[in-house]
């Protein structure tokens, strides 16, 4: 503290310190392995904060909120805060820096998660890393139960569910989030491949459609005939990645970000067993959610702007997003996909699921709105009442009437 | 507590008397004020303003962003959340079951603990303590602690179970036994707080009005009961008091074992996850701030409550 | 009155059952420490693994937490320091002039929810370039030391007797000399209890440190959510952190728990 810039012009004098707020995750600590390199070449010292998930969120808010110029380089995540951000103008506009520099080549980015960075037409912010739902399954589960492939579509998930959990005692056919909120993300990839969405083309809430209906009754159907026994409806990702990975699940879908955690033998009794797949495909195809889960903006009252984005132009530039995919980030880059160096440590079948994710993926994986939080609760609530054995259609039906209420509330 | 009466020697040099300065005299004369403001001043300059914002941010429909600009709607948010029965008063009877328990068992428990450690025994050091431990410790990191023993596929707590032919129970992540089990944390967190206060309170007891008892014949249940109850009952209450806000104001256990909502069902959400939930969750500052309000006036409601109740008794 | 023997008997298996049922899930937390985030994944591995320093290295080295443990050290340090400073002669004005009404104001801190302080602290507290800093962390310790410390304080005072005071007046001194030769030297037990536990409480702190410290200044509670990360928990980074956390109070906890148990008691007997 205490070296706040001079003024005097725009930002010329900006502080060689520059404040960087990261979120938990192995794309920091990557960063943070290469951060001297770009100190030495810039002369910048850089001074990272690091937090979780919900505690980042929270300082954003309380910082944001005053007015606070002591964050410069904000991670943040694009689909849960964007407009949020956008709409109070807590982000400095990035377009002319992002197209004018050649090298950076912004036309590179992947045009789905360029869309969720940018607001009302201008580019707040640069994803960093991308994110698509995958199948996880235990391949020698089913070769035991005598399937030779994992299952293509949905009712053969089912199908191959049901037989595996028969053949093995103690294992479940299927897990995967449940939590209200932290299961919308996940569930989003069957409620697209069923053909629905959250807000229909006309910007009306849809999640009473038949195809939603269907969606809803499907995912709380599995996790209810074929889940764990008692199933919590409580479980983000790390309390059913742990049923998988104990080895007490056949099937699981979750982020593929999220690999690491399956293929670890540290943290996993089945890293040897497990294979991933594509997502299956529903009435309306196989439609998983792909995604920026995470980009860099620049606080808009950061008195630190040009070497905040000297910052950004390093950590997602080329070398650095080619080193991140290399470590097991998947990124934003066209270029870095295309390079086949790039995914060579990957599980191959990863590296293919992803693949046909990012051909038909859908880009979000959660209303877009304002109020993320509570638009993930109302569309949520469906998922929990489907789950514990309520009518998921009328529940849907309820649901559909609070998110118009909650559409035209924050229209207002 | 430790009364203290150790003899001091006078120091004869101490006698400064008449040569007083100016400043002195002064000082000496308004020492009452002079001790006594500048904590008074400090806790009034950081309450003030926070608390006259949030009352005015309850009366505007703040939302997004505080420093947005926001309408004055008057008592609207007031009557919005008073009517609402689908998050503020199940809220409120959460906070409310949430402290009426933990208080009952942890005073019940409390009192057959102290009751126990009351008579001297060998090793009564080290008995105590153990009891100091969970009340000590980070509250933050106990929750982490019990967020891992209670997860119900790798946690110690079903194992424990199985071993007694019990099947496994979700605790932290069912809808219904959520809210109870995060009361047994603050149960075992805080129950030696209680202890320590009602030892104290039985320590300073005279033992006559006990002995008198014996001689009349009556049952250990019945001293208890009449004569040991209601000497004690001014330091129950004390704890009550003591214990009562801050469970009231539980925070740290809930948002390390649940996080923010208070999970699906908001099952632990009491009035301060609530508020929480609402500032940074939805960032309505309007409702959360009213939420605060309310919140505040039912604290300071229960502690008139109670500390009357006190006087009543200390009379 | 002699306890008789099958109370004795009774007592002690009681007792012990209250003693495990406090330490147990401690000692599990402090065992989980020493493994593998596989161990504690395997619940038939709960009392026989093989025990690994992996996770104090992560915690101590990778994360920084030496530095951290300074950070909390020195914010508890300088906030229950200054409260003292603050809060005792405070407390002995209120005490002595029985001032009830302007306790309250002080008690004030304790009763009103933190929530509703964070963001207009914040907002006044960058306003004036003071976040991120030590200053405001250690402000907003005190916030929470200073009732503490009164309320303590004001039940020590209670039961302080007036003569020795009197008589010192007699002997010339004045009132605040009284003070300051004759009471506060007798008061050192009360202080010592009522510094060390708004040490343990400020060293405890969540929502305050959560939102006021920065980079540099972070403490131990705060610090802990590091091993949560946002593809991954590491459960035995975290119960190690938890450790080092939990460990250093319990410590000081064991070498003073005499005055932590007459501070916490403070003001409970006195009806």
């Amino acid at each position: 503290m205490g070296l706040a810039a001079c003024g005097g012009g725009e930002d010329s004098g900006g502080s060689k310190t520059l404040r960087v707020t990261l979120v938990n995750h192995v794309w920091t600590e990557n960063i943070k392995k290469a951060l001297p390199e770009f100190e030495k070449q810039t002369g910048l010292k850089v001074e990272v904060t690091q937090l979780g998930e919900d505690q980042l969120s929270d300082q954003y808010n309380v910082k944001l909120n005053a007015g606070s110029s002591d964050l410069d380089v904000m991670m943040y995540r694009p689909l849960q805060e964007g407009k949020q951000f956008g709409k109070n103008k807590y982000l400095a506009d990035l377009t002319e820096r992002s197209k004018s520099d050649s090298a950076f080549e912004f036309s590179d980015f992947q045009a789905g998660p360029v869309q969720a960075t940018t607001y009302e037409d201008k580019v707040v912010g640069v994803p960093i890393i991308t994110e698509s739902e995958v199948l996880y399954y235990r391949k020698d589960l089913l070769k035991k139960s005598g399937f030779d492939a994992p299952p293509k579509s949905l009712d053969e998930l089912k199908a191959q569910a049901a037989k595996v959990e028969a053949d093995n005692p103690g294992v479940a056919g299927f897990v995967a989030r449940t939590g209200k909120s932290a299961a919308v993300t996940q569930f989003s990839s069957f409620l697209y491949s069923f053909g629905g969405d959250f807000v229909d083309a006309n910007g009306k809430a849809s999640v009473n459609t038949e195809q939603a209906k269907q969606a809803y009754a499907y995912y709380g159907g599995l996790l209810r005939e074929h889940g764990p026994e008692n199933i919590s409806t409580d479980m983000s990702w790390s309390e059913a990645m742990a049923i998988f990975t104990q080895g007490k699940a056949a099937f699981y879908t979750e982020a593929n970000s999220l690999y690491k955690n399956a293929t670890d033998p540290a943290k996993s009794k089945i890293s040897d067993t497990v294979g991933f797949a594509a997502f299956p495909a529903g009435p309306a195809g196989s439609k998983p959610y792909n995604v920026p889960s995470w980009a860099l903006g620049i606080n808009d009252q950061s008195k630190n702007k040009d070497n905040a984005w000297k910052f950004i132009q390093w950590a997602a530039g080329k070398e650095q997003s080619l080193a991140q995919q290399e470590a097991g980030v998947p990124g934003a880059r066209a270029s870095v996909w295309a390079n086949p160096q790039a995914i060579a440590t990957y599980p191959k079948d990863l590296a293919e699921a992803t693949t046909a994710s990012t051909a038909n993926g859908i880009g979000h994986d959660r209303p877009l709105v304002v109020k993320v939080a509570q638009a993930r609760e109302i569309v949520g609530q469906p998922i929990v009442d489907a789950i514990t054995g309520k009518d998921p259609a009328a529940s849907a039906d309820a649901a559909n009437e609070a998110f118009q209420k909650f559409l035209d509330d924050e229209a207002k | 507590m430790s009364a203290v009466t150790t003899p001091v020697t006078r120091s004869p040099q101490a006698g400064a008397g008449p040569a007083e300065s100016g400043w002195s005299r002064w000082a000496n004369a308004h020492r009452k004020w002079l001790f006594a403001a500048p904590a008074m001043a400090f806790v009034a300059v950081l309450i003030i303003f926070p608390v006259a914002w949030t009352g005015y941010l309850s009366l505007t429909d703040a939302e997004g962003s505080v420093r947005a600009e926001s309408e004055f709607i008057g008592f609207q948010n007031y009557l919005d959340v008073l009517a609402d029965t689908d998050r503020f008063w199940p809220a409120v009877w959460r906070t409310v079951l949430f402290t009426g328990v933990v208080l009952a068992v942890e005073v019940a428990l409390g009192m057959a603990i102290a009751l126990l450690l009351w008579r001297p025994f060998r090793g009564e050091r080290w008995v105590r303590v153990a009891i100091l431990l969970p009340l000590v410790a980070t509250p933050v990191a106990v929750g982490m602690m019990w967020r891992l023993i209670f997860d119900p596929t790798i946690g110690m707590a079903n194992q424990v179970l199985s071993w007694v032919g019990i099947g496994p129970q979700p605790w932290l992540s069912g809808q219904s036994s959520a809210l109870p089990t995060t009361m047994f944390i603050d149960i075992w967190q805080w129950t030696p707080m209680v202890v320590l206060i009602l030892l104290a309170g039985l320590t300073s007891l005279s033992d006559e009005p006990q002995e008198a008892a014996l001689i009349d014949g009556a049952s250990t249940w019945q001293r208890f009961r009449h004569v040991t109850l209601p000497l004690l009952m001014p330091t129950v209450i004390v704890a009550i008091l003591l214990r009562g806000i801050d469970a009231l104001k539980t925070f740290d256990i809930l948002y390390a074992t649940k996080g923010r909502g208070g999970g699906s069902f908001h099952e632990v959400e009491t009035l301060n996850v609530y508020a929480y939930g609402l500032s940074f969750d939805y960032n309505d500052y309007g409702v959360s701030s009213t939420v605060l309000i309310i919140f505040f006036l039912i604290i300071i409601g229960v502690m008139w409550a109670l500390t009357y109740r006190k006087k009543g008794l200390d009379r | 009155m002699k306890p008789s023997k099958p109370f004795t008997v009774f007592r002690a298996v009681a007792l012990a059952v209250v003693v495990l049922a406090l330490i147990a899930p401690l000692l599990w937390m402090i065992a989980a420490s020493f493994k593998t985030n596989v161990d504690i994944y395997d619940t038939g591995k709960a009392f026989v693994f093989s025990p690994t320093l992996d996770n104090y290295d992560n915690v101590l080295q990778r994360a920084n937490y030496v530095q951290f443990i300074g950070n909390s050290l020195w914010v508890a340090f300088a906030a229950t320091l200054l409260s003292l400073v603050l809060g005792v002669p405070a407390a002995y004005s209120m005490s002595r002039f029985n001032m009830k009404k302007s306790a309250l104001v002080v008690l004030m801190a304790r009763i009103i929810p933190g929530v509703s302080l964070l963001v207009p602290w914040y907002y006044v507290f960058s306003n004036l370039q003071m976040v991120g800093g030590y200053t405001v962390l250690i402000l907003s310790h005190m916030f929470v030391s200073l009732p503490l410390i009164v309320y303590i304080m004001m039940g020590f005072f209670d039961s302080l007797p007036e003569d020795l005071e009197e008589a010192a007046l007699v002997d010339g001194l004045t009132h605040i000399g009284a003070f300051r030769r004759i009471t506060l030297p007798l008061s050192v037990p009360g202080i010592a209890t009522a510094g060390i536990l708004s040490f343990i409480f400020s060293w405890n702190n969540f929502m305050f440190a959560l939102v006021l410290s920065g980079a540099d200044t972070k403490t131990l509670p705060v610090a802990i959510f590091d091993f949560v990360g946002y593809a991954s928990i590491d459960w035995g980074g975290l119960m190690a952190a938890a450790t080092v956390v939990t460990l250093p109070i319990m410590v000081i906890a064991l070498f003073v728990q005499k005055y932590i148990v007459s501070g916490l008691t403070a003001g409970a007997t006195k009806g």
